[in-house]
């Protein structure tokens, strides 16, 4: 191994080992809460629902919940642990090493990539495990998940950054980060929404995130697949670009 | 002609607050030197430091390490400086042996070396016993120690300690100057800065005296206490800060005078 792989293997490590020694609070949390959730919305609300679009209620809402575990798991991950290392001045043995920017942010949005990948694993073998859950386009599932996970691990790295307490973090989490992705349809179709809503529901970005991972495993989409997977990578290319620009300028890392 | 460990050109940094940490500091160590960088609080020491590791931009001026530049093509300039800081900045979630082998993971250093550097370093600072251990549950004596160790596993030619003796007990204080002075010995320049003259003077080839952001004085003790008229070190620094009325050679004259 070169020296530059040791560095980005080691900073990876690191990542992925913080959230393995807490991983009550990192994996089982949420593992639990969205075993929770499918008992919920799925089980015994799903029974009262019935088909939607044709597709069993618990199914139908399923995809959503991995999208959400990994999408939700990425970002807190890679928001705490940045603004932890901050606090803390350990970031400081990271910065003053000789690892490049772009190492130090691919170390960084891996790590909860992992878990976030863990959760939804995890969460996809527990589903299957208690129903029929189909994959029936493979070839958009699959990076349509990866493109959510650096997406939203990208997006955990950008709050991390910028925070100066952990209030930054939860605000971001709690105000911004989970309306979007309970508007987004996790548990519903839009087209059962009156108007405005539906029509608001677009304006959504995290709806056609739901759309992909949906149509991924039941085939079923409400929006055009191309484009969406299209909006998504660039968006995802968009964060990461200016994510590299702040760790080259340092920008709330070095002062 | 060997290049300098440290040559550092015109160096200022202005934070976004406004402050001017740094104005035009110049200074150069010559490799295998311990060189002593005192002044008061907020003078711009540890600004320097943090400029010289990456942790904060310079404004303008430039830094070299061994002939390579340490602020745009950093690569080399950062994997020949070890920087022991003021602050205990250890990760709360790793171990000792984790925060000794992910350290030099972090330089590039392979598995099988730094598995051997952290048993070796590790037996060096006593802290064998501790490898298993989490860093929040050491003492300040214990992080101290594990800080030092850690600047020294990608084996360094600079090495960097500031403040390395603030808080601690006079055992550790010794040991840590028998442990800087071996490693010189053995080649390794060391910048240090502290508040301990007599450390300072006890250990340092050279010393510079840094106020409000310049270098105000180089040299050996001898030459620096020259250069403010005076015959030692602290006086040195006493006239620096503005307090000469508390030289010991003014107290002694004066508790003569009481006695007298």
């Amino acid at each position: 191994m070169s020296a530059r792989q040791i560095r980005l293997a080691t900073l990876w490590r690191r990542e992925v080992n913080r959230f393995m020694k807490i991983k009550k609070q990192t994996i089982g949390a949420p593992l639990l809460e969205t075993f929770l959730y499918i008992s919920v919305f799925g089980a015994a609300l799903g029974s009262r629902v019935g088909d939607l679009h044709g597709i069993d209620y618990v199914v139908f809402v399923i995809p959503g919940l991995i999208m959400m575990a990994w999408s939700i798991n990425a970002f807190a991950n890679n928001s705490s642990s940045i603004l932890q290392q901050k606090f803390q001045g350990a970031i400081q043995d990271q910065l003053s090493s000789p690892a490049s920017p772009l190492e130090l942010l691919l170390a960084f949005s891996l790590g909860g990539f992992a878990r976030g990948m863990i959760v939804a694993v995890l969460t996809f073998i527990a589903a299957s495990l208690l129903v029929d859950l189909p994959v029936d386009h493979l070839l958009v599932l699959v990076p349509s998940l990866f493109l959510v996970g650096f997406f939203f691990s990208q997006l955990g790295v950008l709050i991390g950054v910028r925070a100066e307490q952990f209030d930054d973090v939860a605000f971001a989490q709690t105000f911004i980060l989970q309306p979007l992705i309970f508007l987004g349809g996790v548990f519903y179709s839009a087209t059962l929404l009156p108007q405005p809503f539906e029509t608001l529901t677009h304006f959504n970005p995290v709806y056609y995130m739901i759309n992909l991972i949906r149509y991924g495993f039941v085939g079923f989409s409400e929006v055009s697949i191309a484009l969406s997977l299209l909006a998504l990578a660039f968006a995802t290319v968009a964060i990461f670009a200016v994510n590299l620009r702040l760790f080259s300028r340092g920008y709330r890392l070095r002062a | 002609m060997e290049p300098k460990a440290l040559d550092i050109a015109d160096l200022e940094k202005r934070y976004p607050t406004g402050v001017e940490a740094l104005r035009g500091v110049s200074l150069q160590i010559e490799p295998g030197k311990l060189f002593g960088l005192l002044g008061p609080n907020g003078a711009g020491k540890s600004t320097l430091i943090h400029c010289t590791t990456g942790l904060a931009q310079p404004t303008a001026g430039a830094i070299e390490v061994f002939g390579h530049d340490a602020i745009d093509d950093y690569g080399e300039a950062r994997a020949a400086v070890g920087l022991a800081p003021q602050e205990p900045n250890l990760d709360w979630f790793l171990t000792v042996e984790e925060t000794l082998d992910y350290h030099a993971g972090y330089f590039g250093v392979p598995k099988r070396e730094r598995r051997e550097r952290t048993a070796e370093l590790l037996e060096t600072f006593s802290l064998t016993e501790k490898r298993g251990e989490r860093t929040r549950t050491l003492s300040g004596g214990m992080k101290r120690r594990l800080i030092l160790a850690r600047a020294m596993m990608h084996r360094p030619r600079l090495l960097i300690l500031d403040e390395p003796t603030a808080g601690v007990d006079v055992e550790l204080r010794l040991e840590l100057w028998h442990y800087v002075q071996k490693i010189n010995q053995e080649g390794t320049t060391i910048l240090l800065t502290t508040h301990y003259l007599e450390e300072a003077e006890q250990l340092c080839d050279r010393i510079a005296f840094i106020a409000e952001g310049q270098i105000v004085a180089e040299g050996s003790s001898a030459e620096v206490a020259e250069r403010f008229g005076v015959t030692s070190l602290e006086d040195a620094y006493l006239e620096l800060v503005g307090r000469k009325e508390l030289s010991r050679s003014h107290i002694e004259v004066a508790a003569d005078e009481v006695a007298g």
